[in-house]
């Protein structure tokens, strides 16, 4: 398969807000009519519809199809990714693949929830059975756990966590599509005294969940260069691991699936970690920032605080992150939350980020995080790096 | 520091059980704790899966009594928590590691703050719930 023959040639984003008065349909027909007006496609030239799994669409097992039915396309190719908050990555790897394999030629990939303002999801989980009796509110505690076994084994620095949770918010400052409540200044004092949530995990390490809706658009490589769109990022390396050590019954929750996924990914784009230009890693908590730091070989494992220490983070500095404010500073839209932090990247690669634009925009690394697991750290683990001149 | 609470006059929310995971309840209205072993791996896990995480195959399967001994992995304190265990924060939510070699989630009970620590042997203790089972809960062992 040849990854890099697939471009993204058009982005689309609502505003986050922290509860939408628009139905999940609106928000698509939303980012559509903005990937078209950006791409100059038509409908009829979309033949291919990838969606991230969404908490309003839950319940739904026609998902895809009764989308595509709202927005009027005709189809050789819909389905859901439901990988959690990798799924709006997964999703692109998804579509270069279809494309690849002659499925479908352009493939919108929409991610899309109002899971504030409606959810039907009922998980049927482990968590019915093994933590919901035990008053476990999920994420939370999964990191209050993580983050403690962190500390205890490796140590933790709490203030390079606060330099990363202040740099997001300096970013989401920039960024006018960020959620309006989290557009305020924080300190690295108000990092640290801010409330315990799940001991160590403090609110301002936490997202706060929201609505919204975001895409992009792709297509073969060739096909943009024939429409003479030069603007686009192209996908050379991709990994995915779910499960990592499934077959373990006790892990280092440290160690994250991300070290194999990365470890793809880096060798598919023929790069190393010091090649990278700016880093967008999915964040739900601040520390999971720093453990993909480390499981990407940007340090050592363990190394994390020490590295965020030394490093610049904020969009004109060593490596930029997250300069759209992350989920934790622009809000998690959901499950679709994910695409967040990707279509910030491929704004970046276009060189359309305004006051917050990036110098070196020749690529970037873009992670997803999904699912919680019981007793390890995270179910799915994926990295992606995007160029813009491929 | 922190006043924790046991929780003990919750009204839990039941346990959804499946078939696979029948024997591991029905052992706890004797308060008997049953682990899933594969004989062929020579290793148990937790919680119970519909076949073996270490080969593949359901038949190599068996169910073992245990003493549940065992360890803090890690720990966390809720300071946040849904009906009915909103009000009731904060309480312990950890780890447990035990000698057989599996993790287990669980709320710690009869630990002060000052106590609690990675590596805190524990034993279990068996919470009522109100259609005869138990649930697993763990105390300071010593």
């Amino acid at each position: 398969m040849a990854l890099h023959d697939a471009a993204i040639i058009a982005y689309g984003e609502t505003k986050i807000v922290p509860v939408s008065d628009r139905d999940v349909w609106a928000l698509s027909a939303d980012i559509l009519e903005q990937i078209l007006d950006r791409s100059g496609f038509e409908t009829g030239e979309i033949d291919g519809l990838i969606l991230s799994a969404s908490m309003t669409g839950a319940g739904n097992p026609f998902w895809s199809q009764t989308t595509a039915d709202y927005l009027g396309l005709e189809l050789d190719f819909c389905q859901s990714v439901d990988i959690g908050g990798s799924s709006p990555l997964g999703a692109v790897a998804r579509a270069a693949a279809a494309i690849d394999a002659g499925l479908a030629s352009t493939v919108l990939c929409l991610y899309a929830d109002t899971a504030v303002a409606e959810t039907n999801a009922r998980g049927r989980a482990y968590n019915q059975e093994w933590t919901a009796p035990l008053g476990s509110l999920g994420p939370p505690v999964a990191f209050g756990l993580l983050t403690r076994y962190y500390e205890a084994h490796h140590g933790l620095d709490y203030s390079a966590l606060a330099k990363l949770a202040v740099t997001q918010r300096e970013h989401a400052l920039l960024n006018d599509l960020a959620c309006e409540k989290l557009r305020k200044p924080i300190t690295v004092e108000d990092y640290l005294q801010s409330r315990m949530i799940a001991d160590p995990v403090r609110l301002l390490d936490s997202v706060m969940p929201c609505d919204g809706a975001s895409g992009l658009l792709v297509t073969g490589r060739r096909t943009a260069e024939k429409r003479g769109l030069t603007r686009c990022a192209v996908p050379v390396g991709y990994g995915e691991r779910t499960h990592l050590g499934a077959a373990e019954p006790v892990v280092d929750p440290t160690v994250t699936g991300h070290r194999v996924a990365g470890r793809k990914c880096f060798a598919q784009a023929g790069m190393t970690p010091a090649d990278i230009a700016a880093f967008h890693p999915y964040d739900d908590f601040i520390i999971a920032i720093m453990m993909q730091m480390e499981m990407l070989g940007f340090c050592a494992h363990g190394q994390g605080s020490a590295f965020i220490r030394e490093t610049g983070f904020r969009f004109d500095g060593d490596l930029p992150l997250n300069t759209g404010g992350g989920q934790i500073s622009a809000g998690q839209a959901g499950l679709a939350g994910g695409g967040t932090n990707l279509i910030e990247a491929v704004r970046q690669l276009f060189g359309e980020g305004g006051a917050r634009q990036v110098k070196d925009r020749r690529n970037a690394l873009v992670t997803g995080i999904g699912g919680i697991p019981y007793g390890r750290n995270w179910s799915t683990s994926a990295a992606m790096i995007l160029t813009s001149a491929g | 520091m922190t006043q924790l609470n046991d929780l003990a006059d919750l009204a839990r929310p039941l346990p959804v059980e499946r078939s696979f995971s029948k024997p591991f309840w029905d052992a706890t209205r004797e308060k008997r704790l049953m682990l899933q072993y594969d004989r062929i791996a020579g290793a148990y896990q937790f919680y119970p899966r519909p076949t073996s995480i270490h080969t593949g195959r359901a038949s190599n399967l068996e169910w073992r009594e245990v003493s549940g001994r065992g360890r803090i992995f890690s720990y966390t304190i809720a300071r946040r928590a849904r009906p009915p265990f909103a009000g009731h924060e904060p309480f312990w939510l950890a780890l447990v590691t035990l000698e057989e070699g599996v993790n287990i989630m669980a709320n710690i009970v009869g630990c002060a703050e000052a106590r609690m620590a990675i590596g805190l042997p524990v034993k279990p203790h068996w919470a009522p719930l109100s259609d005869g089972r138990h649930l697993l809960l763990f105390e300071p062992a010593g």
